[in-house]
């Protein structure tokens, strides 16, 4: 066990190297020269190759990468060209809002969805199954912007029952922060709670053709000990990995809900870089989100072991 | 040592009866509507397809005014009988830059969907056939993919200028990896498959191997997944150019015009809506043509999703 736990953590540092190196070449081979963009429009030639030199720009890729790396390894994101500030403090000021959203959005995404696609299953074929798929591929095809604006227009501006906008912070209690939080997290999840639903009802419909849920049935369990004890403990795997899948759908997604419902953390701050062309805080952020996505996926393949004990590597 | 005798059985059935020497032709027109019927996604989501293509084709012949022309005197008018959508902040018609707006996101969705397919296809092959590089080209695609999608095209764009052709590109090369695993499986599964061995011992050329036995059967997959692929690449495009860092504002596109909405929706909910309407119909309805397709195309897949 502890053996497997290591390999797998030991495999996903190539893979961790992979998506810096990839993260670092956006900067390298763009086609844009971050020295001209510091300097402004009026510098001269040799202006330009002096901020050159001073920020290590004229040297080879391998040399500038593995001191990137290095830097990046010991917690430093490089600076900010709006700003002038580390990367790293822009980007710990932002995290809060992001980890909320995300994980208030994960929580009442699964609390939604593994029902659904369990109820789907169990009545396939019914009006309900058919209105749960339908549901499903409209969660998909609708973005997540007008998902955001719908809600906002019907909950907060129509309804008035909740803020329309803005963030905040936990310190300042629960319920406020329930409050602003919980039309965003619903917009966000809606592709989340499709995808899961969706492979819930999958993966749900080939357990419930199995031997031993028909045994369980046979012996007089009642419907709710099938499903959930005997047959959903037995579709977790495939369920666990999507779920992890659809992080990148949930990180992507918190970018535009962010802008749509005002909320300070990291999807704003990529998206005021991008605007300001701050390079540096866009590498900084995209890193940190892959590399997040590497662990969650990692955990995902660790849980694997804990909810089916056969899977062995 | 005894003989086992064993009496044949096919020789005590008797024939069927001769097949007519000419069967008559199938009525092929039947069997489309049939074909429509059965899958009601295809139908559904084809027309609706069509129907946005044809828009983006026409896009001048549908009452549509010059989408860039501003008339600041008339700022954010309501929907009304001579501006259908409503106008905004600086006056321009908002139905004639949706009409127009469809133009991006259709060629958009369908050249990402056509050239992640043609890459990936390129790349998922190599990867297949050629050992020594599967190894270094998979590890690649996996780093790729542990990037969120939307994030890898948002970077992508942002170390570029904006422009259709860059977000093109970056969404592209977003989309890649996740073709090229499905063809390099599709490879993988197939190479030590008794026909293509027969084929290799035979002596056709690797090239000729491809052609004849491997494409077609990354056909009905690749097809699926261009149909998604393109659903995806017109939300990624809507997702850019929604925060400022897609298509550039002088071309109209359901993205930047939502953006440009952005500060009003509050108060103007008309400009945001109507975009958002069009693009969210799109994208159901390719969507709606990818399952359709693939449970047309892969009975298997559709019954395990």
């Amino acid at each position: 066990m502890i053996g497997y736990i290591s390999r797998r953590v030991l495999a996903t540092i190539p893979v961790m190297l992979i998506v810096a190196a990839l993260v670092f070449s956006l900067l390298y081979f763009t086609p844009g020269d971050p020295a001209a963009i510091i300097a402004g429009h009026q510098a001269s030639a040799e202006d330009l190759a002096r901020i050159r030199t001073a920020l290590g720009l004229d040297r080879p890729f391998l040399t500038r990468f593995g001191e990137w790396l290095w830097n990046v390894l010991h917690g430093d994101l490089g600076t900010s060209i709006f700003t002038n500030l580390p990367v790293s403090r822009l980007i710990g000021e932002r995290l809060e809002p992001t980890i909320s959203l995300m994980i208030l959005t994960l929580v009442l995404s699964l609390m939604v969805a593994v029902p659904m696609g369990v109820i789907a299953a169990w009545k396939q074929g019914s009006l309900l199954d058919r209105a749960i798929m339908g549901f499903a591929v409209m969660g998909f095809s609708v973005p997540v912007f007008v998902v955001g604006y719908l809600l906002a227009y019907i909950f907060a501006l129509q309804l008035e029952w909740l803020p329309v906008q803005g963030y905040t912070p936990l310190a300042q209690g629960f319920w406020p922060f329930l409050q602003h939080l919980i039309l965003s997290s619903i917009a966000l999840g809606t592709a989340y709670v499709a995808l899961i639903a969706r492979v819930t009802r999958a993966t749900m419909l080939e357990v419930l053709s199995q031997d031993y849920v028909r045994t369980a049935k046979a012996k007089g369990l009642g419907q709710r000990a099938v499903l959930f004890v005997h047959a959903l403990k037995n579709a977790a795997v495939p369920i666990v990995t999507v779920v992890g899948i659809g992080v990148a759908v949930l990180m992507g997604g918190a970018v535009v809900t962010e802008s749509v419902f005002a909320i300070p953390g990291l999807g704003r701050l990529i998206v005021d870089a991008i605007l300001r062309r701050d390079y540096p805080v866009i590498q900084g952020v995209v890193l940190l989100f892959s590399l997040t996505y590497v662990v969650v996926n990692l955990v995902v393949d660790l849980l694997y072991t804990v909810l089916d004990p056969r899977i062995r590597y | 040592m005894s003989v086992v005798t064993q009496t044949d059985p096919l020789s005590q059935t008797t024939a069927a009866p001769p097949l007519p020497d000419i069967l008559p032709p199938p009525k092929q027109r039947g069997r489309i509507m049939r074909f429509y019927v059965g899958h009601p996604a295809i139908a559904i989501g084809g027309l609706l397809i069509g129907i946005m293509v044809l828009i983006a084709v026409c896009a001048p012949l549908l009452g549509t005014v010059d989408p860039t022309a501003l008339a600041p005197a008339k700022r954010t008018r309501p929907p009304s009988a001579l501006y259908w959508f409503g106008t905004d902040m600086l006056g321009r018609d908002v139905y004639s830059r949706v009409i127009y707006g469809t133009r991006v996101s259709i060629v958009v969705g369908g050249a990402v969907a056509l050239l992640a397919s043609a890459i990936g296809m390129l790349i998922g092959l190599i990867s297949g056939f050629t050992r020594w590089l599967d190894p270094i080209i998979m590890r690649i695609m996996d780093g790729m993919m542990s990037i969120p999608s939307v994030l890898l095209a948002i970077a992508l764009v942002a170390f570029t200028r904006g422009s259709i052709q860059n977000v093109i590109i970056a969404i592209t090369l977003a989309e890649v990896p996740r073709v090229a695993r499905l063809v390099r499986g599709v490879v993988l599964s197939l190479r030590d498959q008794p026909y293509v061995e027969a084929a290799v011992t035979a002596g056709s050329r690797t090239p000729m191997i491809i052609w004849r036995h491997i494409m077609p059967n990354t056909l009905a997959p690749m097809t699926v997944q261009a149909t998604y692929i393109c659903a995806s690449a017109m939300i990624t495009e809507a997702i850019l150019s929604f925060i400022g860092a897609g298509t550039p504002t002088t071309t109209p596109s359901w993205g930047n015009i939502m953006a440009e909405g952005r500060a009003l929706w509050q108060v103007k909910p008309y400009i945001v809506f109507f975009p958002a309407v069009f693009l969210s119909i799109t994208v159901l309805a390719v969507n709606l043509l990818g399952d359709g397709l693939r449970d047309a195309l892969d009975p298997r897949l559709a019954k395990r999703l």
